[in-house]
This record gives C-alpha cells, sequence and structure tokens, in this order.
C-alpha cells in the first residue's frame, strides 16, 4: 500500500466519522415522529456505531502512518471550498476551505468520543422509556425520537470540532456543540429549571465563545501580513508554522492564547465560567454523560491541547492554563464534599478534574491531560448513568441524604457505581490512579504549589467520591411509597458493565509493563503517551518551561519516572481519603452530621459553592439587566420621540392641506383651468 | 393662414368649449361629454403637429387616444351609472359632502 492510497482511504474514512452521526441525526429528526418512533434508537445507534468502527480503522491508518513518517501529521486535508472570493475573501486573498487534520490527537479524541457515545446511547435506550408499567411495556418517553436526534447530532459536532483543520470550522464545531448542549440540557423544557439550566449553559458559553472568535479575529489579522498569498493564515498548519517560527511577539501570542482560552474556560466549565455545568445536571442522565466527558466539556481541553503551538509560546498564558487549571480543581473539589445532590456532587467533581487536565496542560504535559480526559470518559459516564438508575429507582429523589441501602435493590448498577467511584478516587491500579498521578508529578516538576494542590484535590475527590457511595449505596433500604422496585435494563446494564470495563480497564494502555516498576511491574507513559508525541512533544519543545522554583533540585527527583514516592503518596491519600468518607459516613452516619454542625457557615458556604451564583448576579447580571432597563428607555423616549416627531410633519402639513378638498367638482375644475392659464402666460412671457 | 394653424385653432376651440362646458353644466353625462371634447382638441393638436414636421406619428398616436378615449368613455359612463343609482340624480352638487 503507497502512502498516498493510505492518505486517501484514511481521509475517506475520517469523513464517514461526522457524516455517519449527521445522516442518523437526519434520518431520525425529519421521520422521527412519523414512522417507527420507538425505534428511534436504532438509526442513531447505528450511525454512531459505524462512526466508532471507522475511528478505530482511523486510528490504525495513523499508526501506520506514524511508523512512516512523522512529519505527515502536519497535513490538513482539504475536503472542498467553503468561501470563497466573497467580501470575507476577497479574489486577491485565499479561500477558506473545509479540510480535516488527521493526527494521532484527532484519532485518539474520535474513538474516544464515539465509544463512548456509543455506550451513552445504548445506555438511553432504556433511560429514556418510561418506568414499568402494570403488565405493560416500557413506553418511550415524550421527546424520545428528538432526543436521540440530538444526540446524533451532538456527537456529529464534536467529531467535526475535533476533524476541523482550521480555526474557523473549528469555532462551528464549537458552535454546534454549544448549541447541542442547550437543546439537550432543556430537552425537559416544560419543566422551568430545565429551560433555566439550558438558557444559563448557552449564555455562559457564549460569553467564552465571544472571546474565543476575538482570538480567531487576531490570528487572522496577525498573521495575514506574514503568510504568502496562497496560505490561509487560519489553518492550523500555516498559522501553527509561522508562530513556532516566532512571526508574533511574545505579546501577540499572551493575548490570542489567553482569548481562545476564553472559549475553553467556558467550554470546560473552569473559573470563573464554571457556573453552567452544576446546573446543567437539569438534563437527561445520557446527556449529562455526554456533557461532563467527551463532547462540551472535553472540547475546551482538546482545543487548548491542539492550539498548543500558540499557549507554548507565551509562558504567560501556560501560567495562567496552569493556575486556573489548579484554582479551579481545588475550588470545585471542596464544593463537592458540601453538596446533596448527587448530580451536584458529580457536576462538581467533573469540574475539579477538567481543572486537573487544565493543570496537567498548563505544565507542559497535554499527553497526560488527554490520558486523563481518556480514563475520566470512562468512569464519569459510568457514574453519571448509574446514578440516574438511581434516582429513577427512587423515583426522580436525587438528594443522597434520602438514599440508603440500594446495593440489595440495585446490584449491577451499585457494583458499577463503586468501580467509577474508585476509579475517580484514584484508588490504586484503576484507571484514575494512573491518570491523575501523571498530572501531579508533571505540576511538582513545574512548581511544588501545582503539585501540593493537585495532591490535596485528589484526597479530596476520594472523599467526596466515597461519602457519596456510603450515603447511597450504605445503609437501611429506603425506597418511597409507590415506587415499583425495577432493575437497570439490559441495554443498560451492559453498556454500564462496558464502562465499568473500561474505567478499570483504561489506565493500562498509558503504562508500561516492565520489571522494577511500581508494584512490580508497572511504569507509567506507555503506549498512549508513545502515539501521541508526534503532536504534543514538539509542543514541549518550542518554549522554554515556567521557571521552576528554588528547589529546583529536589522536585525533579521526586517527580522523575524512577522513583515511586509520589505515586505511592497520591494512591495513600486516595485510602485515606475513602477511609476517613467510611468512618464518618458508612460506620457512624451521625458522624458526619456532627462535623456538619460544627461548623454550620462553612458547610452552608460550600453547599451554595461559595455563592458564586449570587456574586455574579449582584457584580453581572443586575447591573447588565440595569442598563438594558436604561437602553430600553433612551430607545422609547428619546429615538422613538425624534421618530415621532418627524412623523408629526406630514401630518401637520395634511391637516392644513385638507381645507382645500371641498368637494365641488367644479370648484377643481376652475383650479385646474386656473392652472393652465398660468402655465400659458408664463410660457408666453418666458417665449 | 397655414393649413397648420387652422388644426391648432380647430383644436384651441374645442378645447375651450369643453372646458366651458365642464365648468358651466351640472349634469355628470353632460360634464363627462365636455371632458371628452377637450381630448378631441388635444387630438387634433397631435394631428396638426404631426403634419407640421411631416411625420406619421402624431398620426399614429392620435389613433391610439381615440381608441383609449372610447374604453374610458365606456368606463366613465358605467361609473355615472353607478354615481345615479347611489343618488337618483345626476346632480354634481350632490356629491359635495366629499369634502376633507
Amino acid at each position: 500500500m503507497t502512502l498516498a492510497a493510505s492518505e486517501f482511504g484514511a481521509l475517506g474514512v475520517a469523513m464517514l466519522i461526522p457524516l455517519l452521526p449527521l445522516s442518523g441525526a437526519g434520518l431520525v429528526g425529519l421521520l422521527g415522529p412519523r414512522a417507527r418512533r420507538s425505534a428511534s434508537h436504532w438509526p442513531v445507534i447505528l450511525g454512531v456505531g459505524g462512526a466508532m468502527l471507522c475511528s478505530l480503522v482511523l486510528l490504525g491508518a495513523v499508526q501506520g502512518i506514524a511508523a512512516d513518517d512523522p512529519a505527515q501529521f502536519a497535513n490538513s486535508y482539504k475536503i472542498c471550498s467553503w468561501i470563497t472570493h466573497s467580501w470575507i475573501a476577497p479574489a486577491n486573498r485565499l479561500s477558506f476551505d473545509i479540510n480535516f487534520r488527521i493526527d494521532p490527537l484527532t484519532a485518539i479524541m474520535l474513538t474516544m468520543v464515539c465509544t463512548v457515545s456509543l455506550l451513552t446511547l445504548l445506555c438511553s435506550r432504556d433511560d429514556m422509556r418510561g418506568h414499568l408499567r402494570r403488565g405493560g411495556r416500557r413506553r418511550p418517553e415524550r421527546g424520545y425520537e428528538r432526543f436521540f436526534a440530538l444526540m446524533s447530532l451532538f456527537v456529529f459536532s464534536m467529531c467535526t470540532l475535533v476533524l476541523a483543520g482550521n480555526f474557523l470550522l473549528l469555532y462551528l464545531g464549537f458552535e454546534a456543540v454549544g448549541l447541542c448542549s442547550y437543546l439537550l440540557i432543556g430537552f425537559h423544557y416544560q419543566r422551568p429549571a430545565a429551560a433555566a439550566a439550558a438558557k444559563k449553559a448557552f449564555l455562559v458559553n457564549r460569553i467564552g465563545d465571544f472571546g474565543f472568535a476575538l482570538g480567531i479575529l487576531f490570528i487572522y489579522l496577525w498573521l495575514s501580513p506574514h503568510v504568502q498569498t496562497n496560505e490561509d493564515p487560519l489553518d492550523y498548519q500555516v498559522a501553527f508554522r509561522y508562530i513556532t517560527a516566532d512571526a508574533l511577539s511574545q505579546r501577540q501570542c499572551t493575548i490570542i492564547a489567553l482569548l481562545l482560552l476564553c472559549g475553553a474556560v467556558g467550554k470546560s466549565a473552569q473559573l470563573p465560567l464554571q457556573v453552567w455545568l452544576p446546573d446543567a445536571a437539569e438534563a437527561p442522565p445520557p446527556v449529562s454523560a455526554l456533557i461532563h466527558s467527551v463532547t462540551t466539556a472535553a472540547a475546551g481541553i482538546y482545543m487548548v491541547v491542539r492550539c498548543g503551538p500558540i499557549f507554548a509560546a507565551s509562558p504567560t498564558a501556560m501560567a495562567v492554563v496552569a493556575s486556573i487549571g489548579a484554582i479551579t480543581a481545588l475550588f470545585a473539589a471542596t464544593i463537592a464534599l458540601a453538596q446533596y445532590d448527587i448530580r451536584r456532587i458529580l457536576a462538581y467533581s467533573t469540574i475539579s478534574q477538567l481543572g486537573y487536565m487544565f493543570l496537567g496542560v498548563g505544565v507542559f504535559a497535554a499527553d497526560s491531560a488527554i490520558f486523563h480526559l481518556f480514563t475520566h470518559a470512562f468512569f464519569k459516564p459510568l457514574l453519571l448513568l448509574a446514578a440516574g438508575s438511581m434516582t429513577s429507582a427512587m423515583g426522580g429523589i436525587t438528594d443522597v441524604r434520602q438514599f440508603g441501602g440500594l446495593r440489595r435493590v440495585l446490584p449491577v448498577t451499585s457494583a458499577t457505581f463503586v468501580i467509577g467511584a474508585l476509579a475517580l478516587a484514584g484508588f490504586p491500579l484503576l484507571s484514575g490512579f494512573f491518570s491523575e498521578g501523571e498530572i501531579v508529578r508533571a505540576g511538582f516538576a513545574a512548581h511544588p504549589i501545582l503539585g501540593l494542590i493537585g495532591l490535596a484535590t485528589g484526597a479530596l475527590t476520594a472523599f467526596y467520591a466515597f461519602r457519596m457511595v456510603f450515603l447511597a449505596l450504605g445503609g437501611r433500604e429506603r425506597i418511597p411509597q409507590g415506587i415499583q422496585r425495577h432493575q437497570a435494563g439490559k441495554w443498560m446494564a451492559a453498556s454500564l458493565v462496558l464502562l465499568a470495563a473500561g474505567a478499570i480497564g483504561a489506565g493500562y494502555v498509558g503504562v508500561t509493563f516492565e520489571d522494577g516498576g511500581l508494584a512490580g511491574f508497572i511504569k507509567p507513559h506507555g503506549p498512549f503517551h508513545e502515539f501521541l508525541e508526534p503532536v504534543v512533544v514538539p509542543l514541549a519543545g518550542t518554549a522554554v518551561p515556567p521557571q521552576r522554583g528554588a528547589d529546583q533540585s529536589v522536585v525533579p527527583q521526586l517527580g522523575g519516572y524512577g522513583d515511586y514516592t509520589l505515586t505511592c503518596v497520591s494512591g495513600a491519600l486516595s485510602m485515606i481519603g475513602i477511609a476517613l468518607a467510611y468512618l464518618l459516613y458508612a460506620r457512624r452516619r451521625g458522624w458526619g452530621e456532627a462535623v456538619r454542625n460544627a461548623a454550620p457557615q462553612v458547610c452552608r458556604l460550600l453547599h451554595d459553592g461559595y455563592c458564586i451564583d449570587e456574586v455574579n448576579d449582584t457584580l453581572v447580571v443586575r447591573p447588565l439587566r440595569r442598563t438594558a432597563a436604561l437602553l430600553h428607555g433612551m430607545d422609547r423616549f428619546i429615538v422613538d420621540g425624534v421618530v415621532r416627531t418627524v412623523s408629526m410633519v406630514p401630518r401637520a402639513i395634511g391637516l392644513a392641506l385638507r381645507k382645500l378638498q371641498t368637494g365641488s367638482l367644479q370648484g377643481y375644475g376652475v383650479t385646474m383651468a386656473g392652472g393652465l392659464v398660468l402655465i400659458v402666460l408664463i410660457v408666453w412671457l418666458a417665449g | 393662414m397655414s393649413l397648420i394653424n387652422a388644426y391648432l385653432l380647430v383644436g384651441a376651440i374645442l378645447f375651450a368649449v369643453g372646458m366651458v362646458g365642464f365648468l358651466s353644466r351640472r349634469n355628470l353625462i353632460m360634464m363627462f361629454l365636455s371632458t371628452e371634447i377637450m381630448l378631441q382638441g388635444v387630438i387634433l393638436n397631435l394631428v396638426g403637429f404631426g403634419l407640421k414636421h411631416g411625420q406619421l406619428a402624431g398620426q399614429a398616436f392620435a389613433m391610439f387616444l381615440v381608441v383609449t378615449a372610447a374604453v374610458e368613455a365606456g368606463l366613465a359612463l358605467g361609473l355615472v351609472l353607478l354615481l345615479f343609482r347611489r343618488q337618483k340624480t345626476l346632480d354634481v352638487e350632490a356629491w359635495q359632502t366629499l369634502h376633507g
């Protein structure tokens, strides 16, 4: 097989990946309500399944190319022209293309997106059906076909975003993902809370995307003078080449990177734009599972990693990324400690884990960040879907304090939930342990404070994850009256088990088995990282990492691959967290209450998420509303006043002139004759 | 006095007669007939000027106008009929209520 043929094949397969879900969405969206509504899941599952197979093929193809020529990855494959010879792209300049960039990062992201989406969709086949009626079959919920069409569109948007080969297409994908999250969070739009949550998610994302759009415009503006006439400054390949070659000043790179970061912060729910994700818990569980793992939240991380060369060119921007990540990780983990709504605990946990990933990207460990994204994409959907199943078993109650003894009612769900929580907590030898450990190590290598925050967050994560587990599953069995006991459906159970297998095993693609490593045979930095190396490592080499602390000589030893102290410490902290949660919430249920009563103000503050919503309301929402009211008044009295005054003039003239309209026909005749005489006189005198 | 002046004089007389008729009569049909006479005066002017310039355009235009006048006469008489039905009189004074 020649290289050209393999390239062509890879491109064809890559084109199928977004197209299959799109056609699924189109089919269900157009035909769904009319034909076979209860089978709406089939076209979508088949479409996404096909996309998953294609992504696996692409993964293989990319691996094949990788061996031959790593430089091959710099290629973007043009699909077709997009905007040509319009006012945006004048004829003397180039046109904008739809092109795909296919490299290891793309391949891994696509595989992850399609696999997890497929499992989630399998799960939603059961999840989106009403409860078992007496003697009847489980009926599809209202909007069943809408749900599947939108989910498919969601997958399509994310695949487009990942495959995009230029910033314009990336922006399109970003917006499409935002739109789909809006539509899906507001799926139960009859519920005011869901409608409000959808609006909030959309608006907060818009704020981020505004910055992102500005960043893209600056790239265009500042790179245009440097590029040649037939090059598109918005193409990744071109933009990154010129930026790596120092076409832009440090300051320009920092501005662009920070603006791009705005978009990532909005999508990935980092401080200060994290407010939408906890509210998005109103969405149906499968939607949350996608938003939290492989679509909306992953989009921000992916974008920062993809734009790595721009960020790497600016140490300031990298430091900002790392600090935002670290602060968000710790901040969200502390909030999760005091939440009672199981969905909100998981939402804050997602924010915290995304903070981890930002921390990883910010300390030049983008491969570890993507690795964490990868492991997180298994255990977080697992936790969310299992939580959804528990909630529906409890008849819609989401408060963990009212849960209890669910391990006997829902054995499969509970077992997989515990596995997910263990992975989240970073329990040794589960997937989360490896990826979190790597980020903590990278954090220590950059700055001890970042590493310590990582460790502290790890311990807190273990604690709140198991606080949730013990409250929900332990204790006496408590099911509300009138709710029929029901197991998870077969489809749901199957996907939960598969996700749990992923949560256990996904970490092992990122480690090497070798004698003398941790536990005798495991070493970090495995095939996953090697695969990503062509994309991520040149990025790390382009700029100097941020200045390390004074204890430079100590830190690298602690963070080196040969030393496992740090790994052992993080594993031990995770187990301590779990043990503490056991002590407070399982062994003596009262002790947890006692801790809460000891510091009620702190708990209150944490429960309200540091009152960020209230602060936003006071600082942003209310002033904006007041400005809007003022502007409305100005529009009404000043602008409308001017318009009304102008419109008075013709009316006044009419009022005066209507007296001439006497109604006598001959009167008009006389006037006309007089006019005629006048004209004749003028012509005569003038002639 | 050349031939053209004769055309123009007859046209002017027709126009003046029509105008006087329009201003002095009260009957709607008579007023309408007066406007027709004014129109004929104008058409005669066209023919006269066509003769002066030695072109057929004036006459061709006059033919068109005659046809148009016939059509317009049909329309106007229909309108007059409707007005008569409404007020049971042809007196133009009856429509003086249509003032501004």
